[in-house]
């Protein structure tokens, strides 16, 4: 028994009568009620749709070829290829397995992406975040502080602190504004409003101590692949390029990193015999300022990179230890220096 | 073949038009639901998939004269596409941030308003480039008697229109936008093709002037009469005591002018289509595009009305919605020689949707 059927060639609008049958070595055999016949090997047969009056197959070698079986298919059934719903990785395992292996797929790579920057950061060599960073920065646009007597002053501070912290570049900044930031590449910048909030050099030093901190941990590395990184993800699941991306400028690191550093500037304020109350009293000093002007104030720029709780002021004034013999970090005519740093 | 084949649109006067929607929304709504599923636990990578079913869904449903289109694309080369635009277009982005950033670091504003400037101009003309790529990619996968559409142009030089054409478009406070539009219509369109014969649009912008003007004054005038209204109004709540009032009216005052312009925009976009449809032809069909500003204004707030009453799960329907609305406004008229009409020779494209996907644009 013939099927009845259509069929478009492909090439031709036309629509041509045929009647199908089953082909002895596999496919199927067509006959044009306008004369001619055709074969089709069932390798290229591929369904397409379901309509009410019968199925639709297509071929994957012509595109266009259409044949509609408009009668019972009855014994070239077997003939016919199965038809595709979800796509063909779905239709083959089912959907509900296929949606729990997702979910699982899924929730790993959530996880995966959010341990990723951590695990991979200790593996970006120095020296291309070196090179990475000192293009970034550059000169700073000619606002690197000069005065010799404050540079030396700095230097002595960071050596006090870090016996190789030589390889860093720590640097003041004359931009108005309370900030402190570690930069790609080992470069540490202080901004040279912060020298005048600050009492004293011990404070200088607990800030300094931060930063440092984030670049020993490599939390600049980390921030940089996760900024990276996020971006990509949000425009896959987003699907536009131009949102993800523009949140690279402003580096912002996790609670956690922010007390790891903390944690860091505390063993290293320790460990220099530097108090850790002028820091304690700094935080304290800027929260209070906070309560006045409001966090958008641009000179409290140092509270919208570094949330200030008072579980950070806390932490400090608790690690002083009763009875140390703290001693001031730099001298009063280095610290004289240091603030005149840049005029 | 001696049988000559030929099809014929239905005359104007006949109730019966060329294209019927033949969807419904039951039939529609598995398939949306186990799309956002999909969506959801793929973490939105499914999403081409789910586009795929969608369109073929619609297409399936529609009928243009003696039978139904088709859709032939496929979820896993708009993936492809998109992955790949995306490897070229993401290290862009992220290099020109950079460049920026530390640019801006160094203080160079000029060099930084440059970069800024040039990289906003290259942005403008992909967006160009993407939007004629989108159209020949869709008609490259719709089919209708086993015949597809396309382009053999690749939207390069589309891109440079579209780009100096919009830029003057907003000159002069962007007075000669429909200029722009139509312009660009006839641009874009003129190079698509459907089977061997070429789609041709020669749509002119006169008369749009009109309602593109209402666009700038109905805000404009609306403003000035609240302000009129309201300040007498207002001195009259607050010398009665009644500040609560004043601050209603300003409300009031604020919706009057937000409505008035989107009804000016509506009616406007209304008109522009309607234009743009009726001087485009192809292979001896004539095309009407019959949306009036009040079927615009039943689409938009009965898709809003939608999806408030069924809690957000109305936007699953925001694409069947439009695509019904298109093509129950769309009619034609001519004959076409089935015998004529041949196979397009213009290449498939293979970067499906990326660079659209890519800039979050529509097509038409």
């Amino acid at each position: 028994m013939a099927v009845p059927g259509w069929l478009y060639d492909g090439s031709s609008a036309v629509r041509r009568t045929v009647e199908v049958r089953a082909s002895a070595g596999g496919g199927l055999d067509i006959e044009f009620a306008d004369g001619g016949a055709d074969h089709v090997p069932g390798e290229a047969l591929c369904h397409i749709e379901s309509r009410r009056d019968g199925d639709v197959y297509g071929r994957t070698d012509i595109a266009g070829w259409r044949l509609g079986l408009t009668g019972p298919v009855g014994e070239i059934a077997e003939a016919l290829p199965g038809r595709q719903k979800y796509g063909r990785w779905i239709d083959r395992t089912g959907l509900v397995p296929s949606i729990l292996i997702a979910l699982a797929i899924s929730a790993a790579v959530l996880f995966g992406a959010d341990r990723f920057p951590a695990a991979v950061a200790p593996y970006v060599p120095a020296s291309w975040e070196k090179k990475f960073g000192d293009a970034l920065v550059g000169d700073f646009g000619g606002r690197f502080c000069t005065n010799a007597d404050g540079q030396a002053a700095l230097r002595k501070l960071a050596r006090e602190l870090s016996s190789d912290s030589d390889r860093l570049n720590i640097r003041v900044v004359h931009v108005p504004i309370v900030n402190a930031a570690a930069l790609p590449g080992g470069n540490i910048v202080i901004f040279d409003k912060l020298l005048e909030q600050a009492s004293g050099p011990d404070a200088v030093a607990g800030v300094l101590a931060h930063e440092m901190g984030h670049v020993q941990e490599r939390h600049v590395t980390q921030a940089m692949i996760r900024e990276f990184g996020f971006s990509a993800l949000i425009s896959v699941l987003g699907g536009s390029a131009g949102s993800g991306i523009d949140t690279l400028g402003s580096l912002h690191y996790s609670r956690g990193a922010e007390a790891q550093a903390d944690g860091d500037a505390i063993v290293t304020l320790r460990r220099a015999g530097i108090s850790p109350a002028p820091t304690a009293d700094f935080f304290h000093s800027l929260a209070e300022q906070e309560k006045i002007f409001g966090r958008a104030d641009a000179a409290l720029g140092y509270l919208s990179t570094h949330p200030l709780t008072a579980e950070r002021e806390a932490r400090f004034r608790a690690s002083a230890v009763n009875g140390t013999a703290y001693r001031p970090s730099l001298s009063p005519e280095e610290w004289a220096a240091l603030s005149n740093i840049c005029h | 073949m001696n049988d000559m084949q030929g099809v014929s649109a239905p005359a104007e006067a006949e109730p019966e038009s060329a294209f019927i929607f033949e969807g419904s929304w039951r039939e529609y709504l598995p398939i949306a639901l186990t799309n956002l599923l999909l969506i959801v636990v793929t973490l939105g990578i499914y999403r081409f998939w789910a586009k795929a079913r969608e369109r073929r869904y619609l297409w399936s449903r529609t009928r243009f004269i003696d039978d139904r289109l088709e859709w032939t694309g496929t979820g896993k080369e708009m993936f492809i596409g998109f992955v790949v635009v995306m490897l070229v277009l993401g290290p862009l982005f992220f290099g020109v941030r950079l460049l920026i950033e530390a640019l801006t670091i160094r203080g160079q504003g000029g060099a930084v308003a440059l970069v800024g400037l040039t990289s906003y101009l290259v942005f403008f003309y992909l967006i160009g480039v993407a939007q004629f790529r989108a159209i020949r990619y869709r008609l490259s996968r719709s089919y209708w008697h086993g015949i597809r559409g396309g382009s053999s142009d690749g939207g390069w030089g589309y891109g440079y229109q579209y780009l100096w054409k919009t830029i003057a478009g907003g000159l002069v406070l962007g007075l000669l936008i429909p200029w722009k539009m139509a312009n660009l219509w006839n641009d874009r369109w003129n190079k698509m093709s459907f089977g061997q014969h070429p789609i041709e649009a020669g749509a002119s912008w006169e008369g749009l002037m009109g309602r593109w003007l209402l666009v700038y004054a109905v805000p404009i005038g609306a403003l000035i009469l609240t302000i009129v209204a309201g300040r007498m109004f207002v001195v009259a709540a607050i010398a009665g005591g009644s500040p609560g009032m004043a601050a209603a009216a300003g409300v009031v005052a604020i919706l009057i002018v937000y409505l008035g312009f989107l009804l000016a925009s509506l009616s406007y976009y209304a008109a522009y289509y309607r234009q743009m449809v009726e001087a485009t032809s192809w292979g001896g069909i004539d095309f009407v595009f019959t949306a009036r500003t009040k079927d615009w204004l039943k689409l938009i707030f009965g898709t809003i009305g939608l999806i408030i009453v069924t809690l957000g799960v109305g936007f699953l329907f925001v694409g069947y919605r439009n695509w019904s609305f298109a093509v129950r406004h769309l009619e034609a008229t001519g004959e076409i020689n089935l015998d004529t009409l041949l196979q397009s020779q213009a290449a498939a494209p293979r970067e499906a949707e990326g660079f659209a996907d890519a800039f979050d644009i529509g097509a038409f």
